[in-house]
């Protein structure tokens, strides 16, 4: 029973998911970071 | 009292739940116009009739969307779920929340006539040396006295609670815990600016002392200021994390988790203010170093919510037969405005944290700090993601309260308010980040600074921002056709007030988790090392203090 529990509990999306807005958090900030530097 | 009992608010609750969500949602409409004529003029097509002032228009916009929307809707919303999970109030507690009402509307009142007056156009941060009438000051004294009032009527219906259950091995309601959490957080945030209106602005205003302290002022402000945006934030996150499962047919991700992550809010919400004055002089570097620190911590409980949320909805769509990768997607209640809105909501979430640590990444804070990218960046996080969750649990929260239905042409209607709220806040938010980045300042009216070629390429944005900022307003002005609709109008009926269970695999909660004292002590402790040394700096190096300005 218990094990049949866990082969239900698919996250793979939600792995993801949750590395596609770290990805988005690293882009928005290297862009910025990009802008920073040339500027200042 | 078994928590299964109780499904729906006293009927005397609802009232006092009812008085503050009316409040809210007059603010959320005269705020929204005085935005609206904001981005109009901003276009420099635009002029303000009758010797209006563009800065008193946006103090409005800001003192009563931030500051008056915000805590009479969460008060409401904070009443009605203390009512539903923990049991209904005692007399005295619900006649705390009923002297806690009358003091924020008189204190509402009375601040709001000072800036329809043009007394007290100082925004809404109210910086000195601006300097408002003090009737204006005395006036969000009165709110934030009256939020601790009505704050206690619900922090010790909790308390009865855990009395009534010592020793059960039941953890306490999550929703109530998560209440007691931000009105703890609240209290303590607002020590700050309490000790900087009652010491120094309020006897400055009343000509009892001459000069001010404005480093300190502004530092006591921003220790409230940071925590602000979390009570703001920490509501939407109760409806995330509790009352969505339940309206997507899903369970809690973990119990422990959701606890978890709020008392990480709590203890880093408050020694992080100085995020907010990266750019200003008199505040040693290493403190300002040490607060972003602690303020990067917040990334923590963000994307545990993140996580959260996702398995949640991926857990319900697999439930529901979605396969492949990202199937579970398609599953999931799309049609029903009380996941809907609030999920756009957490949709901008992203883009708006990720602006967030821009923002807080110290020495890059120089290429947005005072540029218009930092209002993209609240009307992502406060008026996207925080407002489109409170909006969305009003579609079924204010007709569990007056005994009406949420009926399915209201609930399109309701959907497409959210609609266009994505759209407008698109268009807008989008405009106000890139002008931002290309210079453009924010707060300001408008001007072509003598010809400059810079300000002239701003232009096109503002534009942009008008055109989003109508889209928002018209779709302001159908949530109020909605709300007033499930006020007196809808059919008579019961709608359900939406509690999520816990699932099933998830761990029991430990104990340690619901120890406040514990939490309280670390939080004093990382404040008083935070602030303690710089605050001693900024007093011990004061320059001299600065006369009052009315500059409007």
């Amino acid at each position: 029973m218990a094990n049949k529990k866990k082969s239900e509990d698919n996250l793979k999306g939600t792995f993801y998911a949750v590395m596609g807005v770290g990805i988005f958090v690293i882009l928005v900030w290297v862009y910025c970071f990009n802008l920073f530097i040339d500027r200042f | 009292m078994s928590l299964n009992k109780l499904t729906t608010v006293d009927r005397r609750d609802a009232k006092l739940a009812l008085a503050h969500i009316y409040v809210a949602f007059i603010a959320l409409l005269l705020g929204g116009l005085a935005g609206l004529l904001q981005v109009f003029v901003r276009t420099g097509q635009f002029t303000l009739p009758a010797g209006i002032g563009y800065y008193q228009v946006l103090t409005v916009h800001g003192v009563l969307l931030g500051l008056i929307l915000t805590t009479f809707f969460i008060f409401g919303f904070q009443i009605a779920s203390v009512s539903r999970t923990s049991g209904t109030f005692s007399d005295l507690q619900r006649r705390l929340g009923w002297i806690g009402f009358w003091l924020m509307t008189i204190g509402t009142t009375a601040a709001a006539v000072m800036v329809l007056l043009n007394k007290a156009t100082v925004l809404y941060t109210f910086y000195a040396p601006l300097q408002a009438h003090w009737i204006f000051y005395l006036g969000l004294t009165l709110v934030v006295v009256g939020s601790w009032v009505g704050g206690a009527g619900q922090v010790l219906r909790y308390v009865q609670w855990r009395k009534e259950n010592k020793g059960s091995k039941e953890p306490s309601p999550l929703l109530s815990f998560m209440v007691v959490i931000n009105n703890l957080m609240w209290l303590v945030a607002t020590l700050g600016v309490a000790v900087s209106v009652l010491f120094q602005l309020l006897p400055w205003s009343l000509g009892l002392i001459e000069r001010v302290d404005v480093l300190l002022s502004r530092t006591l402000f921003w220790y409230f200021g940071h925590a602000l945006v979390y009570f703001w934030l920490l509501p939407a996150y109760m409806v995330w994390y509790v009352i969505i499962p339940k309206v997507i047919g899903g369970k809690i991700f973990s119990d422990s988790l959701a606890r978890l992550s709020f008392i990480l809010f709590l203890l880093f919400s408050v020694p992080v203010g100085l995020h907010h004055q990266l750019t200003e002089p008199g505040i040693d570097g290493t403190w300002k170093f040490i607060q972003v620190i602690l303020t990067m911590a917040v990334v923590v409980p963000s994307l545990m919510t993140a996580f959260s949320m996702f398995a949640m909805f991926e857990l319900r769509g697999r439930e529901l037969g979605g396969k492949g990768i990202f199937g579970w997607i398609r599953k999931l209640p799309w049609n029903d405005s009380r996941f809907f809105v609030p999920f756009i909501g957490m949709l901008a979430f992203i883009p708006g944290g990720a602006g967030g640590i821009v923002n807080a990444s110290y020495q890059m804070n120089q290429l947005v700090h005072n540029t218009i990218w930092v209002p993209g960046h609240f009307h992502l996080t406060f008026a996207s993601a925080v407002v489109l969750t409170y909006f969305g649990a009003a579609f079924w929260l204010i007709p569990h309260l007056t005994g009406r239905k949420l009926t399915k042409s209201i609930n399109n209607l309701a959907n497409i308010s959210g609609i266009l709220w994505a759209i407008g806040m698109t268009i807008m938010s989008a405009a106000m980040h890139i002008a931002g980045l290309l210079g453009a300042p924010r707060r300001s009216d408008y001007s072509e600074y003598g010809g400059a070629q810079q300000a002239y390429d701003w232009i096109p944005y503002q534009i942009a921002q008008a055109v989003g900022g109508t889209i928002l307003f018209i779709a302001i002005l159908v949530i109020m056709y909605v709300v007033v609709k499930l006020i007196w109008f809808a059919p008579k009926g019961e709608e359900e007030f939406p509690v999520g269970d816990v699932h099933e695999s998830s761990g029991p909660t430990p104990p340690l988790l619901e120890n406040f004292k514990l939490w309280l002590v670390i939080l004093v402790a990382l404040i008083l090392f935070a602030y303690t040394v710089p605050l001693i700096d900024i007093i011990s190096n004061a320059p001299p203090g600065v006369k009052g300005y009315k500059l409007w």
